[in-house]
């Protein structure tokens, strides 16, 4: 298929809501007409973390308007348009709803055909969206809800080398900038704190650095950070600023070497393939970290391979990427009927062995 | 009063609830019972109405849906698409709670009383001393439901049946409101269960 295709996207599987206009001519780059993402950090901001139902109350009555935006934001009609895309999961279940509760009722009215996106596929196929980048590419997708390393072979061929076992690192920033005082979210925070502190005055565990392959752990990292903090307040009553900024440079620290040696690991399989023009490419908020993203630069450079972190809005939760994995996939025949099903559950490689909820319900993500 | 042509909905409880009102009178009703898969089904129903009806989505000038109180997530799918369908047909959703619906066409003073499980009703009076919907305890309802005629599944042996199919009642509701409306929007009743962290950050040492 060779024709010009304009999609919505609709995004709101966890606390970002989100609606996209983006518009792909073949041979040429992709171009986002609009991107509207609304974020709900306030409404969370008192639970030290985001609660589902909240999430799914602000969705439920924000996302029409966030579509209404979009479309303005683009000066087009949903008549102008060739389909709908929305995330149908991953995710918190509320939120997935609705979007697609949106998507079915914005596709039987005005007729467009409807395409149901992996939200894991939306960040796996972003450096098409940005960069146009070629098969195969590994991916490092690291946030608050994920982490795993992908090699995306096709648009819908991805195979996960590993990722975590518990908690993703993005969570882990959180938890820490909470226990610590800090604001959410905590990425930033952390961050800030860390560059005036001494990584080395905490010593913090690299979980499953000892053992081969990709798979990472953080639930134990924040246990450690835990600890460490609360033997400093059993000595002072209460802890310094000073402190504060050397546990925040030593979890970092801790966070960065874990990546950084397991996407070393990650980049050997991927390189194995031989692909013709290597590439490792990161997607999620936690790529947004200076540390981490140096050590990947530098791991790049040393192997060969180009590093590529697309703009940080891009990175991190957006209604883009499920619009052009939406014309990716609808380019590959793919169509969803009015009985598409949100899904909490969703892995985006279906042979790889879950890592997390392998409950009788099966993997995650 | 112009003729309209109004498509309800309801998911709020166990059930897929629907219904067509037709501008030369006709009315199409579809009541099914599910515990889940609601989201799935929604659409397809009201496809199949539509068919029946021998008109398409863009021949309806008024979408109403039902918004609780009730099951979260099953309000949520409803007003959803209700929004969906009324943005891109470019015509008003409006929202119906359901304990509007269920005093629909019954004889006034009503109080109407519905389980809210967890030992509590959601409560509304209809009449000359209409109330705002609440939550309360369920033993303190005797206290409150003093109007001649009740209605609703906590109001005990005395409650009056409901009039017309839940969906009908809410499409005549909202063929009869003046516009402009607000969206529809889910009407809760009940706040998102959310505590705030208990254990509190470190205290702040100078130096």
């Amino acid at each position: 298929m060779t024709q010009a295709l304009t999609f919505l996207g609709i995004e709101s599987s966890c606390d970002d809501t989100a609606a996209a206009v983006v518009r792909h001519v073949p041979g040429q780059p992709a171009e986002i007409l609009a991107s509207i993402v609304e974020g709900q950090t306030a409404l969370h901001a008192a639970f030290g973390g985001v609660v589902p139902e909240i999430a799914a109350r602000a969705h439920a009555e924000r996302l029409d308007h966030c579509v209404e935006a979009a479309l303005a934001g683009a000066n087009l009609r949903l008549s102008d348009l060739d389909g709908i895309a929305v995330t149908a999961g991953p995710g918190l279940i509320g939120g997935v709803l609705s979007g697609v509760m949106l998507a079915k009722g914005l596709s039987a009215a005005s007729g467009l055909p409807m395409v149901g996106v992996n939200h894991l596929a939306g960040h796996a196929l972003t450096p098409r969206l940005t960069d146009a980048v070629s098969f195969p590419y590994l991916l490092l997708l690291v946030s608050g809800g994920h982490c795993q390393f992908l090699i995306a072979g096709n648009v819908d061929d991805f195979e996960r080398l590993g990722g975590t076992i518990d908690d993703a690192p993005g969570e882990a920033f959180d938890k820490t900038a909470k226990l610590l005082g800090l604001p959410q979210p905590g990425g930033p925070a952390v961050q800030a704190e860390a560059a005036q502190g001494d990584a080395r005055r905490f010593a913090f565990p690299r979980p499953l650095l000892d053992r081969p392959g990709c798979d990472m752990s953080f639930s134990g990292l924040k246990t450690a950070l835990l600890r460490a903090r609360d033997a400093v307040i059993a000595e002072k009553g209460g802890i310094t600023v000073q402190d504060r900024r050397d546990l925040c440079a030593g979890f970092q620290a801790a966070v960065a070497d874990v990546l950084a040696e397991k996407s070393r690991r990650a980049l050997e399989r991927y390189l194995a393939l031989n692909p013709p023009t290597p590439l490792l490419a990161v997607a999620g908020g936690v790529a947004a970290n200076t540390l981490i993203r140096s050590r990947l630069t530098a791991l790049c450079d040393r192997m060969g391979v180009r590093f590529l972190a697309p703009p940080l809005a891009l990175c991190t939760d957006n209604a883009a990427m499920i619009a052009w994995a939406g014309i990716e996939r609808f380019r590959l025949g793919a169509r969803d009927d009015a009985t598409l099903a949100a899904r909490p559950r969703w892995p985006l490689d279906q042979t790889a062995a879950p890592m997390i909820g392998s409950g009788k319900k099966g993997a995650k993500a | 009063m112009r003729p309209e042509t109004v498509l309800a909905f309801d998911t709020s409880a166990a059930h897929c609830a629907a219904a067509l009102l037709l501008p030369d009178g006709r009315v199409l009703n579809r009541l099914e019972a599910m515990d889940k898969g609601q989201a799935e089904r929604l659409m397809p129903l009201l496809q199949e109405m539509l068919d029946e009806a021998g008109i398409g989505f863009g021949d309806l000038t008024r979408i109403a849906v039902g918004t609780g109180p009730g099951n979260f997530t099953g309000v949520r799918i409803s007003v959803a698409a209700a929004r969906g369908l009324a943005l891109a047909l470019g015509v008003p959703a409006l929202g119906v709670t359901r304990l509007e619906a269920l005093a629909h066409g019954l004889p006034r003073p009503l109080t109407v009383i519905e389980d809210a499980r967890r030992g509590a009703v959601y409560l509304q009076v209809f009449g000359p001393d209409a109330t705002d919907a609440c939550l309360l305890d369920a033993v303190q309802v005797p206290a409150t439901a003093r109007t001649p005629h009740l209605t609703g599944d906590a109001a005990g042996p005395a409650a009056l049946p409901p009039a017309l199919p839940l969906a009908q009642a809410i499409a005549e509701i909202a063929a009869a409101r003046s516009l402009p409306q607000p969206r529809p929007a889910p009407f809760y009743l009940r706040g998102a269960d959310a505590a705030p962290p208990s254990d509190p950050p470190p205290v702040l040492l100078p130096g």
